[in-house]
């Protein structure tokens, strides 16, 4: 199937949120800006975004809007000079470590960040209508969250060939490998034993995280650190995420020992600086091409997407009372 | 049954306590004990967990032990009774078969009840889920390139013939698919098409589990194939209900279902409908620790598959963008 010219010259920009005000006009959300769209505008917008992956002639797309071609081009410039599409000839063909980092993850990453933590999860569980299983489960996940790690770390050494990269991502193992104690320590203050938190079985979700980052580590040490990076990123600011875990202690009885264990693992990561490592690595990466660039940022953005179901499947699962809490694994005697 | 034998009620087993009767469930049966049985019964459940001899539970509620046998004898062949001094035997690949069976009917029920289908059938889905779902499926059956190599590549001495010709029978079932996403985009942005998050776990669970455990690996895509693969004539009609309501509530899907059903018919001529009781049936004994490594297995795919289908409803309906396009240093 031929394509026409705009599909190859165009691409879409992520948008990451959409409202429509009470005239009409919906205003879309980007990385960097936000973007106001008349009712008409975003009614032929939404068809060009549906119409550009496909291959069908532009014709069709002439007449779904009813615009002749050259209005079809002008009303596509406008979009991008707006910034809601881009144009592919702008894509620099290489780029330094530094600059993809700088000009490109610095900036999405709030986005990013933004999309992983919009699961209503949040909003139920800081405005009452969760419950302390919710927020137990949470925990279990995230012990096995951050055990896991002694999976995916040490195999981004395994699999690096650079020599400054591999020194940093062998020091970060060294610095995180045992952190799953912090949430050990807070499971045993809810009333478990060492016992029920070292045999349960995590959620497939939380196992898909680690699987992913295995995956992510055999293919690019790029590609599996900014997978560390979108995590640590959701630990830099204290500010940021203290007041969930206050406000769900507050609301669900959670015992101040179940929470302490969580502050000392966060500041931990700030005191290692976690979040500055992505620069320390993309520093080491004289050049890459548009298309590592791009296979690197799939990673990420996936990452994004990988934080937003598991938060989905924590509360699928444990906000039914009936599942079990830990979860155990199956015995053929006892099952 | 000897009096010191050790009886335990499965932790996953049911009791109901309905005053003139118990019953217990447990997978998809359920018994229901009356009378002086549901008397004696009440009088043992306690006792029911695998740490005493059955003399000593029948000392204990002062009932005689050839009564107390009796009715032990009976819930165990139900499954919901086993005895904790079972656990040093081995099984037979034929019981481990029966066993496998009887807990995939159970896992699959989550998978089965899945409110996708409703939403499918009844065309409340919307665009996004609806092509999302054809979108998975390829990117699933396309992970074959994955998991099934690593089957291959990673397989014990007596796996090896069966998973080298498990990946050569269907390593291209991925191209059904894919012919009929290319009726509606090119093959280029097929191609190069991101799977949801869940896809990717499921692929990535299977990769995981080929490359340490070839008969546990086996085990969980037999799940995934009693899903696909029925040459039961009822199951059959309920699949070809699907895709005629598919068909009826969303007529852009036409070639896609057609290429729904070239696959189901393309995995069903290979016949391999009994390869995996065949390939039990050629095991040597499993000791417990290989039957809880591979019924794990096996849980966790059906977990896994379910998992898939939550994706496809809850990701499309909350994000409809499609088809999932890659990154671009510009796109974000």
């Amino acid at each position: 199937m031929a394509m026409d010219p705009l599909h190859d010259q165009y691409g879409l920009v992520r948008i990451y949120g959409t409202s429509r005000a009470a005239d009409g006009n919906v205003t879309l959300r980007l990385h960097d800006r936000a973007v106001e769209l008349g009712a008409d505008e975003f009614t032929s917008y939404t068809r060009l975004a549906e119409w550009l992956p496909t291959g069908r002639p532009q014709t069709e797309l002439e007449a779904e809007l009813g615009m002749t071609r050259d209005r079809v081009e002008r009303f596509v410039a406008m979009l991008e000079k707006s910034g809601v599409v881009y144009s592919t000839e702008r894509i620099p063909a290489r780029l330094t470590g530094e600059e993809f980092y700088r000009d490109y993850f610095a900036k999405f990453l709030p986005s990013w960040l933004g999309e992983a933590f919009s699961h209503p999860f949040w909003e139920r569980m800081m405005s009452g209508k969760g419950s302390a299983r919710l927020y137990t489960g949470w925990l279990f996940e995230l012990y096995h969250y951050t055990r896991n790690a002694n999976r995916h770390m040490p195999l981004s050494c395994a699999h690096t060939r650079s020599k400054p990269i591999k020194a940093l991502r062998a020091k970060h193992y060294a610095e995180e490998w045992n952190h799953y104690h912090y949430f050990s320590k807070s499971l045993k203050a809810l009333g478990f034993t060492e016992e029920d938190v070292r045999s349960s079985v995590p959620l497939p979700m939380t196992l898909a995280l680690s699987n992913f980052m295995r995956q992510a580590a055999r293919e690019d040490v790029l590609a599996y650190s900014i997978c560390s990076a979108v995590l640590e990123g959701t630990t830099t600011d204290r500010g940021t995420y203290s007041p969930y875990y206050e406000k769900a202690a507050e609301l669900y009885g959670i015992p101040r020992g179940a929470v302490t264990p969580i502050f000392a693992h966060l500041d931990l990561d700030v005191q290692y600086q976690h979040s500055d490592l992505f620069l320390e690595i993309c520093r080491a990466v004289d050049t890459m091409s548009a298309e590592r660039a791009s296979l690197v940022l799939d990673y990420g953005h996936q990452l994004v997407e990988h934080i937003w179901m598991w938060t989905e499947n924590i509360e699928r699962y444990y906000e039914d009372d009936a599942n079990p809490m830990p979860r155990r694994a199956f015995d053929p005697i006892w099952d | 049954m000897a009096l010191d034998a050790m009886p335990l009620l499965k932790r996953t087993a049911k009791v109901s306590d309905r005053q003139h009767a118990i019953a217990i469930s447990y997978l998809a049966n359920e018994v229901t004990l009356e009378g002086a049985a549901a008397s004696l019964f009440r009088k043992l459940f306690p006792h029911l967990d695998g740490k005493k001899g059955l003399g000593q539970i029948a000392e204990t509620i002062a009932e005689p032990a050839p009564r107390v046998r009796a009715l032990l004898e009976q819930l165990r062949t139900t499954g919901a009774l086993g005895f904790f001094d079972d656990s040093g035997q081995t099984i037979t690949g034929k019981e481990f078969y029966d066993l496998h069976r009887r807990y995939c009917a159970h896992w699959l029920e989550r998978v089965y009840q899945h409110p996708l289908w409703q939403k499918l059938t009844t065309g409340t889905a919307t665009r996004a889920q609806v092509l999302g779902f054809a979108f998975e499926k390829y990117h699933y059956i396309e992970g074959a390139y994955e998991h099934m190599a690593i089957a291959a590549a990673n397989a014990t001495p007596e796996m090896m013939p069966h998973l080298a010709e498990h990946f050569i029978e269907e390593y291209n079932h991925g191209d059904i698919y894919r012919r009929g996403l290319r009726s509606l985009f090119p093959n280029d942005v097929v191609l190069r098409a991101q799977p949801l998050p869940t896809t990717r776990a499921l692929v990535n669970f299977l990769s995981e589990s080929a490359a340490r455990n070839s008969f546990g690996y086996y085990a969980g895509n037999e799940l995934l194939q009693m899903t696909e693969n029925t040459s039961d004539p009822v199951a059959g009609g309920s699949i070809d209900t699907f895709y005629d309501l598919m068909r009826k509530h969303y007529p852009y899907t036409g070639k896609l279902i057609d290429s729904f059903i070239a696959h189901t018919k393309a995995d069903q001529s290979l016949g391999h409908e009994n390869v995996f009781m065949k390939m039990c049936a050629s095991v040597p004994p499993l000791t417990r620790a290989e039957v809880k490594d591979a019924m794990n297995i096996v849980r966790m795919m059906a977990e896994h598959l379910a998992l898939f289908l939550d994706g496809i409803d809850a990701h499309y309906a909350t994000f409809p963008t499609m088809p999932r396009t890659p990154c671009t240093l510009l796109s974000e």
